[in-house]
């Protein structure tokens, strides 16, 4: 479980990207983190894997406080988040294949059993001949794919996927929320940070919506057209 | 792993061959230093375990007269050993170290046949250590069987000034090697640390990659600390073989010169017992060297 209890970051700048957010997501919710770019997003998954600590407030994962947490503890919560990078963060001179193996010898997968579960990986995010190519020679959505397949080789409980979808066409960007609801199938709990709401209107998911650095609307099964309709509706309840 | 170091090595083999050269040459340079260490250890223990100090004695002299020298001397501090060695002692002892050479036998010399009579009878001196002598050479000027030169000097063969000689060149050397070596020493650390330095920086996305996939920092710096391991066992080869190359080249000239005291070949088995020291202290240098440059690096990045 994932706790987020008024939380505030503050940047050494003095901006305020997130502030005094509250939520709780149980094991096996598939999220979608809304908002425009700049929002805070990425700054929630950077919280997540605490490669920022918060200003103020509590982060919890299993029940872990992580600003209590010490630093040598870092790398274990990490095993735990398979983390998509908006900027994917493949390796660009070791292969597929390659940058798949450093998570799972990260993980302490046995040697003997890389090669056939890396094969099962590229075979789940559909590019199972790509395992030998560099990252250059692959398309972006191949990209995504690769960088997917990273972030679940050790076969993490929570997945966070930042922006996968935003370099995309949007074919290929069905293709990929298809993948991730997949693996949300399989148990894993999946948070994607997406700016582009054109995606969620065909799924429903729970959606968490940020503007300016707060949580806009927090609403569980509901499609982004729904979500909008609900909200208007909220507030001309309230005048 | 080692396949990973080696693929580091690879990418950069200009800086590769900059740290195995450097490590060669102050590996070279330990292994001769170690070498003339040992054999002037040698040498200078080869002189303070002679009979250090030979008072040769005067004709006629009687065995009480020798009997009461040889007391007073052992009950002297600093005396290790006292002999008395006669003049036919001293005949068997020429002839031992003369082998059958008849001419230095004397059987072709004008003076006919070397006999024992021709020879000073002696009491030889070993001392515990060079700072004994003065004692010792004390009570021997007062002794009245020590025989004596024309210039009414007592007749005493006395190496301490060989011994002091020796040990200043000794101690000179030594410490001229260690100044050497530890020069070298420091260049092989900074050329390691800076090379990895450069290489870990190098892969910087890689290193916070890995670091935000939840890799612990050793996993990290494994492939940098065993590629520097490797610069430090293949400089330790190199230099040992460059010293063994040259000691093999030197063998015949400092036989001629040391022999006596040092025996040539020198076994390889301690050679090789050098090679191991070499690799040892090579690679736990190359070890710490690497460890500070990317512990340095990766504690760093988050």
């Amino acid at each position: 479980m994932i706790e987020f209890a008024h939380v505030t970051k503050k940047f050494p700048t003095g901006e305020i990207v997130l502030d005094d957010i509250s939520f709780i997501i149980n094991p096996g919710e598939f999220v979608c983190l809304t908002g425009k770019s700049g929002v805070g997003k990425t700054t929630l998954g950077r919280l997540l894997i605490r490669d920022l600590l918060p200003t103020k407030g509590e982060i919890k994962v299993d029940g872990e406080d992580l600003s209590q947490m010490k630093p040598r503890d870092t790398p274990r919560l990490r095993r735990k988040i398979g983390f998509v990078f908006q900027d994917y963060k493949i390796i660009p001179d070791k292969t597929v294949a390659e940058n798949i193996t450093f998570a799972l010898e990260i993980a302490g997968v046995y040697p003997k059993e890389i090669p056939s579960r890396i094969e099962k990986l590229l075979k789940l995010v559909d590019i199972p001949s790509k395992g030998n190519l560099f990252p250059l020679q692959l398309s972006g959505g191949e990209l995504q794919r690769a960088s997917i397949a990273r972030a679940i080789a050790a076969d993490p409980p929570i997945l966070f996927a930042d922006e996968p979808t935003g370099n995309l066409d949007k074919e290929t960007s069905i293709e990929i929320f298809n993948l991730l609801k997949k693996i949300n199938e399989g148990g894993t709990t999946v948070i994607m940070a997406t700016h582009d709401v054109t995606l969620i209107n065909v799924h429903r998911a729970r959606l968490i919506h940020l503007e300016k650095g707060k949580i806009a609307y927090d609403k569980d099964n509901l499609t982004a057209k729904e979500l909008e309709k609900s909200a208007a509706k909220d507030k001309s309840n309230k005048k | 792993m080692i396949q990973a170091a080696l693929k580091n090595i690879r990418r950069s083999p200009y800086q590769a061959v900059a740290a195995i050269f450097v490590i060669s040459l102050t590996m070279f340079i330990v292994a001769l230093f170690s070498l003339v260490s040992v054999a002037s250890q040698q040498i200078l223990l080869t002189f303070e375990t002679k009979p250090q100090i030979i008072a040769y004695l005067k004709d006629g002299h009687t065995t009480e007269q020798v009997n009461q020298l040889l007391t007073q001397l052992s009950t002297t501090q600093g005396v290790k050993r006292a002999i008395y060695i006669s003049k036919q002692d001293a005949l068997e002892l020429y002839k031992k170290s003369v082998g059958n050479d008849p001419m230095l036998l004397g059987t072709v010399t004008d003076w006919g046949i070397v006999t024992a009579d021709i020879l000073p009878a002696s009491v030889e001196i070993t001392a515990q250590s060079p700072e004994s002598f003065t004692v010792i050479a004390a009570v021997l000027e007062k002794s009245d069987i020590v025989s004596t030169t024309p210039q009414g000097k007592r007749e005493i063969d006395f190496p301490q000034d060989v011994v002091a000689e020796l040990t200043k060149w000794t101690n000179a050397i030594r410490i001229a090697g260690l100044v050497l070596v530890g020069a070298l020493i420091l260049v092989s650390i900074m050329t390691i640390i800076i090379i990895i330095s450069m290489k870990v920086s190098g892969r910087r996305l890689e290193i916070n990659t890995l670091k935000l996939l939840g890799a612990k920092n050793f996993y990290i710096i494994k492939p940098y600390i065993l590629e520097s391991v490797l610069y430090g066992v293949a400089g330790a080869l190199v230099g040992w073989l460059l010293a063994f190359i040259a000691l093999l080249y030197s063998t015949p000239f400092l036989s001629v010169r040391i022999g006596s005291v040092i025996s040539f070949p020198i076994p390889f088995v301690s050679l090789l017992i050098l090679l191991i020291g070499m690799v040892f202290f090579s690679s736990a240098l190359s070890l710490f060297s690497g460890l500070f440059a990317a512990v340095r690096f990766v504690k760093r990045s988050k």
